[in-house]
């Protein structure tokens, strides 16, 4: 999962930044909002927490452009100003949540898991495929009730997979999604953990589609 | 009036130049008249003169002789003051000529006063007979026709009487010159009430300034004070503008330590020990600091606005698409029933504020529905002016009656479990009541709790718009 944090205070952005890596997500950091809207604008993002208070473009305008521009993805606001007025134009810009400051690191991991599920389509925060339940808020793996340890890059690969369950997802998408940005995207090293994971797990749920990418499906269901 | 006062200075210095003018008046007029009088009874004692020394001549042995009546009675009553005399300078037995009227002639005449002679040969000169009579005199002196002896000619008149006319016109004179002067009083008394009239004007508009009815000095002010009056507009705005730039520096400043607040809990948790601990513990307290100022400011802001209006409609709308959005995905419904178009009697901030805590609230506890819907009450306030009533219903558990009246108080939190400070019913309640209005709970036709708000509305903003 690749989260943006723009957030113009460094110490805060840095918080933020090491919770949610710690978390398992990858994370790009932007302190003011026209870098914030340049990499929201031109890197696909599972999340975004948006400051509003920016300097040179402010958190709504930042917002209001990218969804102008089309991008989806789901944006949590972070103001200091927790007045309704506030709230309205942030939602009215397009947001999909908010968190007042000051705030607990816990409330906003929850969110942005949250956030990330929803847009998924998914309503719970444990994903099931078959045999294999991945525990978002916990983030554990477990396959017929049986812990599976996983690193974290394992992790992170199943549950992007995971949340796009019978989708096809492409190599180049899972790189953009798992990996910081000076990733050597030419390397193959997905298909060596595409196939550490299958052996952990033991079982048959992650397919490749061959020349297309990889898809999370029950056994069985596969063609 | 009291003494340090423009009222007293312009009266007091009015009344002393007028009293002292008065006075100087009194002396100058009666010395003129004095004067006049004076003159006029001499040059009757003149006229008297001049008759004497055309009816005189000499006896053999040198003594002055009258021949005829050429004086009127009084020189023939005895002790009348009016007398007349004539001798010889230097006395060589000869005997005087007197009128009829003076009993012990002659004459003695006062030394003072006969050395001064004006260029005619008169000397004038005051004196008191046998009798007590005052007298008025003059005297000039002649050699005579057949002889080279010098004559006095002596002619004096009662002074009294001409002190009674003296004394009957500076009766006349305070009298009237007091009438003056307390018509002049009223008159002072009268001008500075009304001269100063525009002060007190000025006066009892800033009293309204200061009283929030008001925000400038308006109306024509005098040519002198117009000036005064705008330069004081412009202190008046200045010190608006100074109150808001603190208020939202205040403002920005406690939104400003939120971010570091966050940094600080941040840190403190992830490294817990005994300095974390403090910490925390002082974070806590910065964190009821910067609400509790934010409270204030925003308190202060609202309490001197005057005059603003807002449409109900759009808040109501604006809110309930937000909470909907919060709340998407528990499916909740938030709907604004449909009304007339209502205009509120304030600042578009409070009432989202008071409406949003309200509704927020109201999703907290719904199970599926929240609705709100605004109305005019159909009886004017007390005040003559228009209210009316936004209601916020949920499908929630709601309230018994007797809790209903404990969840509008202060910090008070009916339910742990639910998330929120426990101050939204609080400040929703204290906001209204500074618009004069009131909150209260009652129970919802949905099934759960109905949160009612009476607000001031603006007149005619239902009817006008439909």
């Amino acid at each position: 999962m690749r989260v943006l944090v723009v957030e113009d205070d460094a110490d805060l952005n840095r918080q933020i930044s090491t919770a949610l890596t710690d978390a398992g997500y990858v994370v790009d950091k932007a302190l003011d909002g026209e870098e914030g809207h340049y990499l929201g604008e031109s890197s696909p993002y599972d999340a975004v927490i948006l400051d509003l208070g920016l300097p040179v473009l402010d958190g709504v305008s930042v917002l209001e452009k990218w969804r102008r521009a089309g991008r989806k993805m789901p944006v949590l606001i972070l103001t200091a100003r927790d007045r309704w007025s506030d709230k309205v134009a942030g939602f009215d810009a397009g947001a999909d949540d908010y968190v007042t400051k000051p705030f607990h690191m816990e409330e906003i991991l929850a969110r942005v898991r949250a956030l990330v599920r929803r847009s998924a389509g998914q309503a719970s925060s444990e994903l099931t495929c078959g045999p294999v339940t991945l525990d978002t808020k916990g983030a554990k793996v477990m396959v017929n009730g049986m812990g599976v340890k996983l690193t974290s890059l394992e992790y992170r690969l199943l549950e992007y997979l995971m949340m796009h369950m019978g989708k096809v997802v492409s190599r180049t998408e899972l790189v953009e999604h798992l990996y910081d940005q000076d990733f050597d995207r030419d390397s193959n090293t997905v298909e060596v953990f595409v196939g550490r994971l299958r052996k952990k797990l033991g079982v048959d749920v992650l397919h490749t589609i061959r020349g297309m990418g990889y898809c999370v499906q029950p056994p069985g269901n596969a063609d | 009036m009291r003494t340090n006062s423009l009222a007293f200075r312009l009266t007091v210095s009015a009344a002393v130049t007028a009293v002292v003018l008065l006075i100087a008046a009194v002396i100058v007029l009666s010395e003129l008249f004095q004067q006049t009088v004076q003159r006029n009874f001499d040059a009757r004692l003149r006229a008297i003169m001049d008759g004497l020394q055309v009816n005189i001549d000499l006896a053999a042995d040198g003594s002055p002789r009258v021949q005829g009546n050429f004086a009127d009675t009084r020189f023939q009553l005895q002790d009348s003051g009016w007398y007349w005399q004539v001798a010889p300078v230097v006395q060589g037995g000869q005997k005087p000529a007197v009128s009829a009227s003076l009993l012990e002639p002659p004459l003695a005449l006062p030394a003072t006063g006969l050395g001064n002679r004006d260029r005619e040969g008169y000397a004038r000169f005051s004196m008191s007979d046998a009798a007590g009579n005052q007298l008025r005199g003059i005297e000039q002196r002649l050699k005579l026709f057949g002889s080279d002896a010098e004559y006095s000619f002596v002619v004096t008149g009662n002074f009294d009487e001409l002190r009674t006319e003296v004394q009957a016109f500076r009766r006349g004179l305070y009298l009237s010159l007091a009438l003056i002067g307390f018509g002049l009083l009223a008159a002072i008394f009268f001008q500075v009430r009304y001269g100063l009239q525009p002060m007190k004007e000025m006066e009892r508009k800033l009293n309204d300034i200061r009283a929030g009815k008001v925000e400038m000095l308006e109306g024509d002010f005098p040519s002198e004070m117009q000036p005064i009056a705008d330069e004081l507009n412009l202190l008046v705005q200045s010190n608006f503008e100074i109150i808001d730039r603190a208020r939202m520096q205040v403002g920005n400043l406690a939104h400003a330590l939120k971010t570091p607040i966050s940094v600080l809990t941040n840190e403190a948790r992830d490294h817990r020990g005994p300095l974390s601990d403090k910490v925390m513990e002082q974070i806590g307290v910065m964190r009821e600091q910067v609400n509790l100022y934010l409270d204030r400011a925003r308190r202060a802001a609202r309490a001197q606005t005057v005059g603003s209006a807002t449409d109900v409609d759009p808040v109501l709308q604006a809110l309930a698409r937000t909470l909907q959005r919060i709340n998407r995905d528990r499916g909740l419904e938030v709907a604004v029933e449909p009304g007339p178009p209502l205009k509120f009697r304030g600042e578009r901030q409070d009432l989202e504020e008071m409406v949003g805590n309200l509704m927020d609230n109201a999703c907290k506890w719904s199970k599926s529905k929240v609705t709100v819907r605004a109305r005019l009450l159909p009886q004017a306030g007390e005040d003559g002016r228009p209210w009316m009533l936004i209601e916020v219903d949920d499908d929630g558990p709601g309230l018994p009656p007797e809790k209903r009246a404990i969840a509008m108080k202060r910090g008070q939190r009916l339910d742990e479990s639910k998330p929120g400070s426990g101050l939204g019913l609080n400040i929703v309640s204290e906001t209204a009541a500074m618009y004069g209005g009131v909150a209260s709970l009652d129970k919802a036709d949905l099934g759960g709790l109905r949160a009612i708000l009476k607000l001031p509305a603006l007149a005619g903003s239902a009817a006008s718009t439909i």
